[in-house]
């Protein structure tokens, strides 16, 4: 088959007509789509520093978790421990493995916490 | 119907007239609905399809950057939605070359029998196609063929567009041939 046929034929294909409520639905839709609320922006320039913050935040809980590893490694515990997060400085009961684990715990609850508040404040200030 | 008419409708549109949207509705409706029917040979689905391309063109107007007149840009944005419509529910009439139930043609037809099932098993044959040969096939019949237009529709350059359309014609043409030379089993 040539290629002159080919085109012949597939030129010469089927034309429909769009029904004659076409035009009506899609206004329809269109104005639907008009009347909806336009989508709520996010807040960028208020979020912006609280996640500058955060990300510094992780940034060191990265730094200090990576230090602690490697210090762990090193089979290092009791000066580990000295250094590790002020919550075992104040209570001694919380000394040890268990104690770190709790400290982390506690840091990553606040850091939720803070996070929750801070989107329910910023969502009820746009309602 | 000019470029001029869909400019001052659109500018319409973007200053907060929705209803001028209907213009540019009523004045490409046909085009769209068929180059949708093309890509799916299903008219409920073209219209279903088309109707989409619509809202999408209204959602996204102000992206329309005036290089290209307006129904350029409202083809890509069509031909765009109908491939990756296409990808997510292929056409039904992407089965065997046998297998596919005739299309509704509106038009009576006055020459051979012959003759009209191989035109109808080149159009089917079309849908056998993978989607980047099937793709610029179709665009470029429906504009009236036109490279340079199937290539804008579908954003490539019309070098690539060239290179599968000579690539489909090549298996589409082997596929025809082996069709229409084994006869087939429900005739049989």
């Amino acid at each position: 088959m040539k290629d002159t046929e080919m085109d012949r034929i597939l030129s010469k294909q089927d034309e429909i007509l769009s029904s004659s409520g076409f035009a009506a639905s899609v206004m329809e839709a269109v104005r639907r789509e008009a009347a909806a609320p336009a989508p709520i922006p996010f807040p960028w320039k208020r979020a912006l520093p609280l996640l500058a913050c955060g990300a510094v935040a992780l940034l060191l809980v990265a730094v200090v978790g990576v230090v602690s590893i490697v210090q762990l490694v090193r089979g290092s515990l009791s000066q580990h421990l000295a250094t590790a997060p002020s919550l075992t400085r104040f209570m001694p009961s919380l000394q040890g493995p268990i104690g770190l684990a709790v400290g982390w715990t506690v840091l990553a609850l606040l850091a939720a916490w803070v996070s929750v508040r801070f989107s329910m404040h910023l969502a009820g200030r746009r309602a | 119907m000019s470029a001029n008419d869909d400019q001052a409708a659109v500018e319409r549109v973007l200053a907060g007239d929705v209803s001028s949207f209907e213009e540019i509705v009523r004045r490409w409706q046909n085009p769209l609905v068929n180059l949708a029917y093309r890509f799916c040979r299903d008219r409920g689905r073209a219209e279903d399809m088309a109707q989409e391309a619509f809202l999408r063109a209204y959602r996204g107007l102000k992206q329309w950057r005036k290089e290209a007149v307006f129904s350029t840009w409202l083809f890509a944005v069509a031909t765009n939605f109908y491939r990756s419509e296409l990808r997510r529910i292929p056409a039904r009439c992407t089965l065997p070359l046998d297998d596919v139930a005739d299309p509704v043609d509106p038009h009576p037809y006055d020459g051979g029998l012959e003759d009209h099932d191989r035109d109808q098993a080149v159009r089917r044959a079309i849908f056998t196609l993978p989607a980047k040969y099937r793709e610029a096939l179709i665009l470029f019949y429906f504009h009236d063929m036109d490279v340079p237009a199937a290539a804008r529709s579908l954003g490539l350059p019309e070098g690539t567009v060239k290179a599968r359309l000579s690539r489909g014609r090549e298996i589409l043409r082997s596929r025809i041939t082996q069709h229409l030379a084994v006869p087939r089993s429900k005739e049989a």
